[in-house]
């Protein structure tokens, strides 16, 4: 390791008159990583986007040369841990794993000076999130049908969970209420983790929570839709809005992995790379699998497009939802 | 039974098991020096512990708050200084004990007795806390607020002589604590169009700004008074052996203090320093011989050691299961947990047991080492914190506290809330302010507006809620009762003082 970059030095030096520009851009890159590189997760521990980053930093030891450090900086639908990796030095050991869904729409419906699109550098989508509408075990709602004629009877009496307002479990749970013209009470939790406690123990009669959030937990509360139209890949057994018929609003959330705006190409370049290898580990997959996802990866380009296709789609729906 | 094979699983682990020891003797040097607590020690070790294992990380600072809650003693009794706040029950009867030449001898009374109440404390952790992890699940906001409520009720009016300043002092923390983003709307306060305000006030910087800046700015003030020290050395055999016909009637205090620890322990808030007064004044009013008390008494040690220690394992039980902070050491905790992805509350039981009952287990190890350590070197101990001179060892302090400051987020701006905050911890102390009311508050005042704001969102008639819900009503009548008892007591007194006076 350490002849390897006496080498490399020693070649750098002997180039240096003839090649300084490029031997200065490369120099990040060959540097790069010399220290654990901070993840920072702008939710709490515990939810469906802190998983990926669990597992990114387990699945990373062989990839990268240093370890991944998770760092949690919950608060505010995201902005919180956000608005810390905005002002992080850009030199690609601060970079931010978060629910693209959720933080386009907080930025959204915020008043932030934080662009989804432009105010960071997209690195790489690993995963892919979607939210679901859960009951507690023991509800009487037995059918999604259940849940809307009992909120049609009870216009605003019915209280619902969520993982904090301006997310996309949020915003998913007002779409489903919007398009089948019914209200219900939000109660907004910190994070997936304490929105799923809240169901456990009957608190609220529903809930929008990730669907990836009932594996472990089936005895404990059910998922009568996945907000998509058509099944999850990974939570097979829950039916979709789609299949059932119910009209629904198209919210899901890939997961992204986002650098300070300055951070220099090839250290951008480097870890997209990382990424699309540690994405591909069985690893990482077998690790999501027991938080009930899986790996979804795209690199940044394809992330970026993604964003700006829902940003199309969702900016209608959140000017009628603010 | 799941404590069994998770005790295998530890001794199992021999680096685990180094852990344990290192921090057995961390903890009980950093109780043992005065103006240094374990909360202190804990969060400006805390940086180190991102890059443990959780277990181990856990284990680590688990055993360092208990091992501190102990030294402290060392430092009661022979520097008659409370090494940390709860231990300066120890010193009403630990230091003249000190001077009639029995130092060792009060030293491992309050050994054996912080055992005894650590062991108490933890076997009704270890049972209880399956029972009370199941009851969580059927705890919703209200019911959580109404526990926050109790916690800051007897906090603010138990904590320090004056309700007054306690109130204020909690007031204060609430007040910090509420800078940033609405937990709910995530509207900004107190921030000032500051970015860095923006993402509030930080626990671990504020900690080491309050208890440790503030701790040396008041030891600086006060450098010129020497520290009266009994040295353990200059005594006989005699003063330093304890025998079981001087430790027997000891022990009913210990058991008694052990019970009043483990129930104080439970409620949020309070701490070790309420549980040892408590149990001393409990201890003298039922003693053969409150007349000895104060001047000398073995029991007098006993009975407030063991209820601070007791105090160590069912303060885990509402962190766990519920998410609350029982105590700063706590609210360090909490952020162990959350750094390595292990969410804390009602579902850690379902997600996390095994690594729980790893802990709890780590615990037990760690009492044993403290207890052996304390038994057989308290003396050595003694000796080495008075080998480093005050000059050195507050600079060293000073210096270190910036450097965990900046590390425990990279940022530079806790660097600056630590200053801030060592000298408005400076400020409240020469004001006769609670800081550790302040903090605690600062710690609980986060989950108590979030639980808040969550149950009236729930409610259909508004504040209704907390008393439809019997769990929360029941919270709530015993914040209440507690500050009636504590306004009565006081009126008593101050009726007894001024009889006394006339």
């Amino acid at each position: 390791m350490l002849r390897r970059h006496l080498i490399a030095g020693t070649a750098a030096l002997a180039l240096a008159p003839l090649m300084a520009p490029l031997v200065a851009s490369m120099a990040g890159a060959a540097d790069y990583p010399r220290r654990p590189i901070n993840i920072v997760v702008p939710y709490k521990a515990g939810g469906g986007t802190d998983a990926y980053a669990r597992a990114l930093s387990a699945a990373a030891e062989g990839v990268l040369p240093v370890p991944v450090v998770v760092v949690n900086k919950p608060g505010s639908g995201g902005l919180n841990g956000a608005q810390s990796v905005l002002g992080a030095r850009p030199d690609g050991y601060t970079v931010m794993l978060t629910s693209g869904g959720s933080f386009l729409l907080t930025t959204l419906m915020r008043k932030t000076p934080i662009d989804a699109l432009d105010s960071f550098r997209f690195v790489a989508q690993v995963g892919q999130l979607r939210t679901a509408l859960m009951v507690p075990a023991d509800s009487p709602f037995q059918t999604v049908q259940d849940v809307i004629a009992a909120a049609k009877a009870n216009p605003g009496g019915l209280r619902w969970a969520h993982s904090g307002r301006g997310g996309f479990h949020h915003v998913g749970g007002l779409g489903f209420l919007a398009a089948n013209g019914i209200k219900a009470q939000d109660v907004p939790f910190k994070g997936g983790g304490p929105a799923r406690a809240a169901l456990i123990g009957a608190q609220t009669d529903f809930g929008f929570i990730g669907v990836q959030q009932l594996r472990g937990f089936e005895g404990k509360i059910r998922a009568l839709a996945v907000n998509a139209a058509d099944r999850d890949g990974i939570m097979t057994k829950v039916p979709s809005f789609g299949e059932l018929g119910i009209p629904f609003a198209n919210v899901s959330s890939p997961v992204l992995i986002l650098a300070p705006k300055d951070t220099p190409d090839a250290v951008v370049a480097y870890l997209e790379a990382a990424l699309k290898d540690i994405t591909a580990k069985h690893a990482f997959a077998d690790l999501l699998a027991k938080q009930g996802s899986g790996p979804v990866y795209a690199d940044a380009a394809t992330a970026r497009a993604t964003l700006a296709a829902m940003k199309a789609d969702v900016t209608p729906l959140v000017a009628d939802l603010k | 039974m799941d404590i069994f094979p998770a005790l295998a699983d530890v001794l199992a682990d021999p680096m685990l098991l180094g852990a344990i020891l290192l921090a057995a003797v961390v903890g009980m040097v950093v109780g043992a020096t005065p103006g240094l607590t374990a909360a202190a020690a804990i969060a400006m070790l805390l940086p180190v512990t991102y890059y443990m294992d959780p277990l181990f990380a856990l284990a680590f600072l688990y055993v360092i708050g208990k091992s501190g809650r102990y030294g402290g003693s060392i430092a009661a009794i022979l520097f008659n200084t409370p090494g940390t706040a709860a231990s300066a029950a120890t010193q009403l009867d630990g230091y003249p004990l000190a001077r009639q030449g029995k130092a060792g001898k009060a030293m491992k009374t309050a050994t054996v007795s912080s055992v005894i109440g650590d062991f108490m404390g933890d076997t009704l952790l270890i049972v209880g806390v399956g029972w009370i992890a199941a009851l969580a699940l059927k705890l919703g906001p209200p019911e959580t607020f109404a526990i926050y409520f109790a916690a800051f009720v007897v906090i603010g009016s138990v904590i320090g002589k004056s309700v007054v300043k306690g109130l204020a002092s909690a007031g204060l923390g609430v007040l910090v604590a509420t800078v940033g983003l609405d937990p709910i709307s995530g509207v900004e306060r107190y921030t000032f169009g500051s970015f860095d305000l923006s993402n509030g006030i930080g626990l671990v910087p504020l900690m080491i700004g309050v208890f440790v800046l503030g701790e040396v700015f008041a030891q600086m003030e006060t450098r010129h008074r020497a520290v009266e020290t009994v040295r353990p050395q200059d005594h006989g055999r005699d003063g330093d052996t304890l025998t079981w016909a001087e430790y027997k009637p000891c022990l009913p205090h210990a058991l008694r203090g052990g019970l009043i620890g483990a129930g104080i322990g439970v409620l949020p808030g309070l701490g070790s320093a309420i549980a040892a007064f408590i149990s001393y004044g409990e201890g003298k009013r039922r003693a053969r011989n409150p007349e000895q008390w104060g001047h000398g008494a073995l029991e007098g040690v006993a009975a407030p050691e063991s209820a601070n220690n007791a105090v160590s394992g069912p303060s885990m039980a509402p962190l766990l299961t519920l998410g609350i902070p029982g105590s700063t050491i706590g609210a360090i905790l909490l952020g162990v947990f959350l750094i390595h992805g292990i969410q804390v509350g009602p579902t850690l039981f379902l997600t996390s047991k095994e690594l729980v009952y790893r802990l709890f287990a780590c615990g037990l190890l760690g009492i044993v080492a403290y207890g052996l350590i304390g038994y057989f070197g308290a003396a050595q101990v003694a000796k080495l914190i008075l080998r480093v001179p005050p000059r050195v060892l507050y600079p060293l302090i000073f210096l270190t506290s910036f450097v965990a400051a900046y590390s425990a987020r990279g940022s530079l701006f806790d660097v600056l809330v630590m200053v801030v905050s060592g000298f408005a911890g400076w400020i409240m102390r020469k004001v006769d302010f609670n800081v550790a009311a302040f903090v605690i508050s600062f710690v609980l005042a986060k989950g108590a507006e979030e639980t808040f704001r969550q149950a009236l969102l729930m409610s259909d008639h508004g504040l209704l809620i907390f008393i439809e819900r019997p769990i929360a009503a029941a919270f709530l009548g015993l914040g209440v009762v507690a500050m009636g008892l504590r306004v009565r007591t006081l009126v008593r007194d101050r009726r007894a003082g001024s009889a006394g006076h006339a």
